[in-house]
């Protein structure tokens, strides 16, 4: 590994060393390193197409990759599976027809060599109440809690989730975040891709943005945030506005003016309001403040498709 | 695995329609073709209909057991992603196949019984008892050839494909290999393809034990040859499919 933040005696939970993945002419991957480290919470974020889901079948051996090394506890991904130290649960992954909630969790732990109570497993994913209902009679969210369940069967150190709350309402989302904090305040080291990059914000103390099959970003929240450059000025003028000498101002990524609004976008916020008073104008109701963790992340990814383009 | 080969039990319990088609419904069909032509002997063989009928109609049941869960629910599962979801445990790859082959095998057994007692109650079929028992055990023992090609077309098959497809090859076996007629009653060109069926040595073996004979050679090699074909086809397909999944 190139990777020397971690103390050298300490084996990353997750390690790929310039892994590759080609499908035909598409690089789903393209010589990916990174490492986890135990007790982390990391997000992956990126477009759709960016590898995300190639790179989580890397990562739990449901490929293999053409080139480069996946390790997991310096492990093979199939070895840290029959030691039961990952558990996953991902969007593709289905679920046995025709038997009930309750048969399927308790087929989960016996499977699991570090296997918690099924009864306990189901009350923390919150199905205990739907234990006897047939799992091909579920709603989406109903089905995510069961397959939750089904990563969470055993004692494992690694948990990966795949866009996990798809299909889940406001209120069922936060309940399976905060059974998620338990999980990762247990020491666990926790992967979840999404596409509600509020969550990502909220939970993960590392977020890497993959773009291409490539690690675009990887830090926290808000060193991406800062990592995107850009904040946001928002004001209004009174009377005509001239746009024209609004663009001239330095530092400008966007300009947006609707009505008496104009909306900036800066990578040098400080220097792009001290010229703007130099306009000789009065904004009214300024608001200075940064990108958002999905807006920093359109701007990182478009940054790099208007690099490669 | 035992846990997995037991919740793949509790299922096919479960459904009543597999149940009834795989054990009841070849005992049906046994008795209404034996009918009641107890003296007639079938051309060759020296046996009575109702005897000749009862291994047709056991294999019948055992290979409806044994191919028509499996090859549809691995075609659907492998769409639906409950092989994958298994992939992220620490069962081995192969336990999959091997749960679906064993609890199918557990299926088939009450099947080739069920068609027995019909035969032995009702329509009074005498055998030594070394006979059944031989009987039971190489119809059951021989379902396994039928248990492979079930998982291998399950493996060839998308899920929309699986179920007409498994139906040709169901009732074509069935049918061509004389399960439900004695191919002596086939024109010639039928009656050699039909020599060369897997359902055709299948139910040969359960009948040369019938005549107290030793099964033949060439049904004994025919059965492992397609065997070999099936297994190998499948454990082919499956890795194929591992590999994309």
């Amino acid at each position: 590994m190139t990777t020397t933040a971690a103390p050298a005696t300490a084996t990353p939970v997750v390690g790929f060393d310039q892994v590759t993945k080609t499908y035909g002419s598409v690089r789903a991957v393209d010589g990916l390193s990174l490492a986890l480290h135990p007790g982390e919470t990391v997000a992956l974020l990126g477009p759709n197409g960016a590898g995300k889901s190639t790179t989580l079948d890397l990562l739990l051996g449901l490929k293999n990759a053409d080139s480069g090394t996946v390790n997991v506890f310096g492990t093979s991904p199939r070895e840290a599976i029959v030691a039961g130290r990952v558990g996953a649960m991902l969007q593709s992954g289905g679920l046995m027809d025709e038997v009930t909630v309750g048969e399927m969790v308790k087929l989960a732990c016996s499977l699991h060599p570090k296997a918690y109570k099924a009864a306990d497993v189901m009350a923390r994913a919150g199905i205990t109440q739907i234990a006897d209902r047939k799992v091909n009679k579920l709603s989406g969210g109903q089905s995510q809690r069961v397959r939750f369940a089904l990563a969470t069967a055993g004692d494992s150190d690694l948990i990966i989730l795949d866009e996990p709350t798809t299909g889940m309402d406001v209120s069922a989302r936060q309940a399976f975040w905060a059974t998620m904090r338990e999980q990762a305040d247990q020491g666990r080291t926790v992967l979840f891709a999404t596409h509600y990059l509020e969550e990502a914000d909220a939970i993960a103390d590392r977020v890497l943005v993959l773009h291409r099959g490539r690690l675009l970003a990887d830090g926290t929240a808000a060193e991406i945030k800062a990592k995107a450059g850009a904040r946001r000025i928002a004001f209004d003028l009174e009377g005509a506005i001239d746009e024209a000498a609004l663009r001239a101002l330095p530092f400008l990524t966007s300009v947006d003016v609707s009505g008496q609004t104009v909306r900036i976008q800066s990578s040098d916020a400080d220097a792009t309001v001290h010229a703007l008073y130099g306009l000789g104008v009065y904004p009214r109701n300024l608001e200075v403040a940064g990108l958002g963790l999905e807006q920093a992340f359109v701007a990182i990814t478009q940054a790099e498709e208007a690099k490669q383009s | 695995m035992n846990a997995l080969i037991k919740l793949e039990l509790v299922r096919a319990f479960r459904n009543k329609k597999f149940l009834f088609f795989s054990v009841l419904y070849p005992a049906i069909l046994f008795l209404i073709i034996a009918g009641n032509a107890k003296d007639t002997r079938v051309d060759g063989t020296g046996l009575t209909l109702p005897t000749y009928m009862m291994v047709s109609m056991a294999s019948f049941g055992a290979l409806t057991a044994v191919l028509m869960g499996n090859s549809e629910r691995i075609a659907k599962e492998r769409e639906g992603g409950w092989v994958r979801q298994l992939r992220l445990t620490p069962l081995p790859g192969r336990g999959y196949v091997l749960a679906k082959t064993a609890s199918a095998a557990v299926v088939s057994l009450p099947s080739i019984v069920v068609v027995f007692l019909a035969g032995a109650v009702i329509k009074h079929v005498r055998l030594d008892a070394w006979q059944w028992l031989a009987l039971t055990g190489i119809i059951w023992a021989g379902s396994l050839v039928f248990a492979a090609l079930g998982v291998a077309i399950g493996y060839v098959a998308s899920g929309d494909a699986v179920r007409p497809i498994t139906m040709i090859v169901y009732f074509g076996l069935s049918i061509l290999g004389g399960l439900w007629m004695p191919t002596t009653t086939f024109p010639q060109f039928l009656q050699d393809i039909a020599k060369w069926l897997p359902t055709h040595a299948y139910a040969a073996l359960g009948r040369a034990i019938e005549q107290s004979q030793a099964p033949h050679t060439t049904d004994i090699a025919i059965l492992a040859v397609y065997f070999v074909l099936f297994a190998g086809g499948a454990a082919w397909l499956y890795r194929k499919d591992t590999l994309k999944a």
